[in-house]
């Protein structure tokens, strides 16, 4: 269609074609799937489920669950979750249930155990409260070590970026008014059929983020269109095939099918920074995220995909043949999105507290400093942590009481044989949340603060947090 | 190019065998990575296809245990051919062929001694060999 609007004009191709599938294969945690187990004998009624080792909230009466695609399993946690069940109950395989309750006059039961695939279950149902994104931002690191997000494995200092969804594929793209979908639009749901149920959770159409909030039954899905998946240090998540046919009912429906990836716009984000709003590195299209290779401060960037374009074809042409065979029908909504839904961050309490109400003048000393001035130094100030700075003040390293008093019972050493030249840091503004998490990662019980230029502007030690913390109220 | 993996045991590992050898046969090797002590250790190496054979031959003559098999391996019924592999990849082993299917290039991997892309793939595709 794209193609043809391109080469014939919106004129033919409003004469030529009636349908426009679109389609999408992603990752999309808001997924999950409500099951009816069925009464058992006695009958129970649960309060705690697990399957297969993964916890399985209860919403509902006796034996309704709904199965969290991003609940981790309590014996293989971020390798297998809710996702993975799902997935393992579309293949037909058993699942075990066991499960727990109080026990009642009506329920007695309050143990159960037992296994059971897609067959045995009443309902089997995807709900899915978020999907579809019309768009995502494409994520980097511009820290100095690799982390782990759900945006995946991302190498420190701006050397990859990954993105996510299908550019001008998405169904909502191809929709951006949302003219045609809307709640009772029948759509391709993980190889099956479902519908619209509505706009989906944090659908943000005032800044081009619509979602969808979508429901299908799951027992006439296919493990092809619908994977659990494991980012590694994130959790688990669900792959989720999801397709929309577009009626071209008018000439504007044209047009807006037609939009091509170099229109598509994203930002490029830093997802090093742990903050709510990460800003934006630099503004992309979709067609450059597809071309593999982006700029970032003046260097390339390898860039690629997690989502799978190849399914969001396979979604395209599949929904195509359905329909052709007329084993699709297309259907009318009954209510149109909303188009002007506010997305507000959330209302909290109490703000987040810096680095900055923490810190506290560091002990510092030179690199031509004897041991025994910096040990007396740190002794007169009752100081763990001595950091090592130049003449401007700038970060040369750390050591710590312990170094000292290790390099004592060796036999003594001078004091730049025992600096520790690879410091992890933190900044005024960050959040003490990042700077605590960063220490215990690191294995560690101060961060130097320091500023954009490296110059040191004190310290942040564990008890200094655990001591805030504490009298918080929170300890 | 063919890419080797050389296994030296703590028998041989005092001995300059990789300089024999390239001196020997006349051919370069070029040494990817090395990971050696006085207990063994083992090298990943490229060597021209042309004088791969004798070079291969070489080194085992001397006792050196050589790998010719791959060092990674996808498993194509759980990928999905999302391409998390590909941008994480130093070597550009992984690619997108016209259909948007991930294509290995195997000659291209480092194997063991990186490994980037193992944790990275959402679908646990990727297995080191060896």
């Amino acid at each position: 269609m794209k193609d043809l609007v391109e080469s014939s004009g919106i004129q033919v191709a409003f004469d030529e074609v009636d349908v426009v599938t679109t389609g999408t294969f992603g990752a999309m945690c808001s997924s999950g799937a409500v099951v009816n187990l069925g009464h058992a004998d006695p009958p129970i009624k649960i309060q705690r489920a697990w399957m297969n080792d993964v916890p399985i909230p209860h919403p509902g009466a006796a034996v309704d669950l709904y199965i969290g695609a991003t609940i981790m399993s309590e014996t293989r946690p971020f390798e297998y979750g809710g996702a993975h069940v799902i997935e393992d109950l579309i293949r037909g395989e058993e699942v075990e249930l066991r499960a727990m309750s109080n026990g009642t006059d009506c329920y007695p039961r309050t143990r159960l155990e037992t296994t059971l695939t897609k067959d045995d279950l009443n309902q089997f149902y995807l709900l899915n409260f978020r999907n579809g994104y019309q768009r995502y931002s494409c994520a980097t690191n511009g820290r100095d070590e690799t982390i782990y997000t759900y945006m995946g494995k991302l190498l420190p200092r701006f050397r990859n970026a990954t993105y996510s969804g299908a550019g001008e594929l998405n169904p909502l793209m191809n929709d951006p008014d949302f003219e045609t979908i809307g709640v009772g639009t029948r759509i391709f749901l993980g190889g099956g059929q479902g519908y619209v149920m509505g706009e989906g959770t944090q659908h943000n159409p005032r800044s081009g983020f619509g979602t969808i909030m979508v429901r299908g039954d799951a027992k006439r899905m296919s493990p092809e269109f619908i994977r659990g998946a494991s980012f590694t240090g994130y959790g688990t998540t669900l792959y989720v095939g999801l397709g929309i046919p577009i009626p071209i009912l008018n000439e504007g429906i044209v047009e807006k099918v037609a939009i091509r990836d170099s229109e598509i716009l994203t930002d490029v984000v830093d997802y090093g920074i742990t903050r709510r709003d990460r800003g934006s590195v630099r503004t992309v299209s979709y067609g450059e995220l597809k071309s593999g290779r982006i700029e970032i401060d003046d260097r390339e960037v390898k860039v690629s995909p997690l989502s799978s374009l190849k399914k969001a074809h396979a979604i395209c042409e599949t929904l195509k043949e359905w329909i052709e065979d007329g084993a699709f029908y297309l259907t009318q909504h009954v209510e149109r999105l909303p188009a002007d839904t506010a997305y507000r961050p959330m209302r909290e309490t109490e703000g987040p507290v810096f680095v900055e109400s923490v810190l506290h003048e560091a002990v510092t000393c030179t690199e031509d400093e004897g041991i025994e001035d910096v040990a007396r130094r740190l002794v007169e100030l009752s100081a763990n942590h001595v950091v090592v700075v130049d003449a401007e003040d700038r970060l040369r390293g750390i050591v710590t009481s312990w170094d000292i008093t290790k390099s004592v019972a060796n036999g003594g050493a001078r004091l730049s044989d025992i600096i520790v030249r690879n410091v992890y840091t933190a900044s005024l503004n960050e959040p003490l949340e990042t700077a605590s998490r960063s220490m215990a990662q690191h294995n560690i019980s101060a961060l130097p603060v320091v500023d954009s230029d490296g110059r040191v502007l004190g310290i942040v030690t564990s008890e200094d947090i655990s001591r805030l913390l504490g009298g918080a109220g929170h300890g | 190019m063919v890419r080797v993996m050389l296994r030296f045991s703590r028998e041989i590992a005092d001995r300059p065998i990789t300089s024999q050898v390239i001196l020997g046969q006349g051919a370069p090797v070029n040494i990817l990575s090395a990971h050696m002590n006085q207990r063994g250790g083992e090298m990943l190496v490229e060597i021209p296809t042309e004088n791969a054979e004798r070079v291969i031959r070489a080194f085992r003559e001397h006792g050196v245990t050589v790998d010719v098999r791959r060092l990674i391996e996808k498993d194509d019924d759980r990928c999905v051919d999302c391409g998390a592999c590909i941008s994480i990849c130093p070597m550009d082993a992984f690619s997108f062929d016209d259909g948007y299917t991930v294509a290995l290039d195997a000659e291209r991997c480092n194997g063991i001694t990186c490994g980037l892309c193992v944790d990275a793939c959402p679908h646990r595709a990727i297995r080191l060999l060896g």
